[in-house]
């Protein structure tokens, strides 16, 4: 039977938003963990973060469906790369393998909005930033999901940075001490949660830094 | 916009292009050669999509060479554009090739020849022929002023008054033209007909 | 925020149970991709083999990808440009990424290093470029190994413009330009993603390039020191940013002459506009006079 289903759609939308922030020799990733459809809130515990390796996470929103599918494989391949080179991957190398991995769905995507936080080689702060196929760049800090166009120009606003196309070539390190960044994080999802429905309920956050990865919660809004 | 015609005269057949490369209200570059000499006694002139434009050419271009390696005579005008009609056959019922080609060649035993062959891979034996929107204007100069047995002389003058008339009358006329030609000493270009200078670089 | 709404958008689709229409992909442009060490395969071959596309199980595939497309907004809106003069080649390029109206990014980098001779610019959509121009890297670098000599600009331009021709109508949007410094002397091509390939001495390519060609057509002639062709390059992206809503950010300029690429400058087109048109105190015309009286 060849029947048409119109008003049928692979994808839903689940919202969220997720924030990193790169510091000097930390990396904060924050995500709230609600999960909605449409005006229905599913579920008020959510986690939309994911440790990937030692010194990698990813914080992702979207529809949680991609998103699962997207962690289970990425999880796949670095145990693989974990039996063939007997090591943790590293953050740049999990931020390019998510790019081709978001790229080689490009005819049929993952519907899912990530950043990607974490301590590079030298032990600095680092924060990748994606679209839903695969294009993604190193960046300060960034927000992604339905608030981050609530969240991005506060962010620009707080931590400007130099660009890091500028030649002559300027510091780019957030000014920021590790718990002020947590306390930015903390503010700027306070607000986002106030003008915008997909966010709430508790807001997760990741650190990671030499000592190695801690999490804590806030509690948001749950109206 | 594109501009394509040519004509047979005595003894030899003659092919005119644009020579711009547009895309939307941009010109990309105004000395983009689109008459590809296809061995030494063919050429093919194509208009249509730039991308299928090129690969198509040089896939007919590379058939005909490997025709004439494998047996050691090279096609006949008749037979490369059979050739070519068959593949834009074949082509057209799983990915169209969006162009249109003018064939002209010259054989020892037949003399000059010019084929029209369009993207849904209609074959003509013809005397003159044209594509795109400079035919509105070339057909009917060249219904006009051609004559069988026309003299180079001739078939150039009514080429530059077909180019005259596309430059006054046309309101996307293309700034810039190629002639070639093909005759009993083979396939070569004859003159350009610019009247936008680019920084000269030879074609791909 | 209105992209929220979901559930309206119209995608003509069969659940996987009922239809199955098994397209397969021509992958031959990843087929450079190191292959899998060890024979893990018998695991997962999923997991294992060189990955390739997978495609909606859509009978209307043309269909899907316009709605995806839609659903997605995939960040566009660019200018680049790049021309030959005298001694090798310029390219240059905003640094702005944008979706709809939001701003996603100020921060770009629209020019890419393929290799160190070799620059690919980026307009249309960021994935497309970015994945594509990292894929040409390493078929340069591989072609490199292979034959003992850099690849020519004509051969990577057609490496990648037959790439995209391959993939085409398949919903890709690439408008490129490869510029670089052969056995032959500078470079430059034109491909697209309609499988348009061209050679040339002066292109701009993205929304802004109306706006670039202007000022570049303008002010270009082949004998230029590399000093007056970076000017020149910056001005006419400064002049697009200006007008394009599009193009912002930074302007950066990079130079390919014999010894490779080198970047110029990169300045932020915001502080750019006040070094070229600095503001002047103007004087007052009038002083608004205190009513007597009131």
């Amino acid at each position: 039977m060849t029947k048409q289903h119109p008003a049928w759609s692979p994808y839903d939308n689940n919202g969220g938003t997720c924030v990193a922030i790169a510091g000097a020799d930390y990396c904060v990733t924050a995500a709230d963990t609600r999960m909605s459809t449409g005006y229905s809130i599913l579920s008020r515990d959510y986690s939309k973060i994911i440790k990937l390796a030692d010194k990698c996470v990813m914080a992702s929103s979207g529809f949680q469906a991609d998103v699962k599918a997207l962690q289970k494989l990425l999880a796949a391949r670095h145990l693989i790369y974990q039996h063939q080179h007997n090591k943790q991957m590293s953050c740049p190398a999990m931020g390019q393998l998510l790019s081709n991995t978001l790229y080689y769905k490009r005819f049929f995507p993952y519907y899912s909005f990530n950043v990607l936080g974490g301590l590079d080689n030298e032990g600095k702060g680092c924060v990748y930033t994606y679209d839903a196929v695969g294009s993604y760049e190193r960046v300060g800090y960034s927000s992604q999901g339905s608030g981050s166009t609530l969240i991005m120009p506060f962010l620009d606003n707080q931590l400007k940075s130099p660009s890091p196309l500028l030649l002559p070539a300027q510091d780019a390190v957030t000014p920021l001490s590790e718990a002020e960044a947590v306390d930015l994080v903390k503010t700027c999802f306070a607000s986002a949660t106030e003008r915008d429905i997909y966010t709430g309920d508790k807001l997760e956050i990741v650190v990671l830094n030499k000592d190695g990865i801690h999490r804590e919660y806030m509690e948001l809004r749950k109206d | 916009m594109e501009c394509v015609f040519g004509l047979v005269g005595d003894g030899f057949a003659i092919l005119v292009a644009d020579t711009s490369a547009v895309h939307s209200i941009l010109v990309h570059k105004s000395n983009e050669d689109k008459i590809m000499v296809l061995d030494s006694h063919k050429l093919i002139a194509a208009s249509g999509e730039p991308g299928d434009r090129v690969q198509f050419t040089e896939f007919i271009q590379k058939n005909v060479s490997l025709y004439q390696f494998r047996n050691g005579i090279p096609l006949t005008t008749a037979a490369a554009a059979n050739f070519t009609r068959g593949e834009l056959a074949t082509a057209l019922r799983k990915s169209p090739y969006m162009v249109n080609i003018l064939l002209a060649g010259y054989d020892k035993e037949t003399g000059p020849s010019l084929y029209y062959i369009d993207y849904i891979a209609t074959l003509h034996k013809v005397d003159k022929a044209s594509f795109g929107y400079g035919s509105y204007f070339s057909l009917s100069m060249m219904d006009r002023h051609f004559h069988s047995g026309m003299s180079v002389e001739e078939a150039v003058d009514l080429v530059d008054k077909c180019i005259l008339e596309i430059r006054s009358r046309l309101v996307v006329a293309p700034p810039n033209f190629v002639i070639k030609i093909v005759d009993k000493d083979g396939a070569r270009e004859y003159a350009w007909r610019e009247s936008v200078k680019d920084t000269p670089v030879s074609s791909a | 925020m209105p992209i929220l709404l979901l559930p309206s958008t119209n995608f003509k689709f069969f659940p996987p149970k009922l239809k199955c229409v098994d397209m397969k992909l021509d992958t031959s442009g990843l087929e450079s991709t190191s292959p899998f060490f060890g024979s893990g395969d018998e695991l997962c071959p999923e997991l294992s083999a060189a990955p390739s596309f997978s495609l909606p199980l859509s009978t209307d595939f043309d269909e899907f990808q316009k709605d995806t497309k839609a659903t997605l907004k995939h960040a566009k809106g660019t200018t680049t440009l790049a021309f030959i003069f005298k001694e090798g080649v310029m390219v240059a390029a905003d640094s702005r990424a944008s979706m709809g109206g939001y701003i996603s990014s100020q921060s770009v980098k629209k020019i890419i290093e393929i290799n160190p001779y070799m620059l690919g610019t980026m307009a249309g959509g960021a994935a497309d470029c970015q994945f594509w121009h990292r894929n040409l890297g390493i078929k340069c670098r591989l072609h490199e190994l292979a034959n003992k000599r850099r690849i020519s600009v004509t051969g990577a331009s057609k490496l990648l413009a037959n790439i995209l021709y391959s993939y085409r109508g398949m919903g890709l949007s690439v408008g490129t330009m490869i510029a670089g410094w052969d056995e032959t002397g500078p470079g430059l091509y034109y491909v697209d993603s309609e499988g348009g390939r061209l050679k040339g001495t002066r292109f701009s390519v993205g929304s802004g390039s109306p706006y670039a060609y202007g000022v570049l057509d303008s002010g270009y002639k082949f004998d230029m020191s590399v000093e007056e062709a970076a000017e020149l390059a910056r001005r006419a992206i400064y002049h697009a940013t200006f007008r394009d809503a599009a193009s912002g950010g930074v302007a950066s300029v990079y130079y390919v002459g014999p010894n490779g690429w080198k970047k110029l400058s990169g300045d932020d087109v915001g502080e750019l506009h006040y070094h070229y048109y600095p503001v002047t105190p103007s004087t007052v015309e009038q002083e608004m006079a205190e009513v007597a009286g009131a």
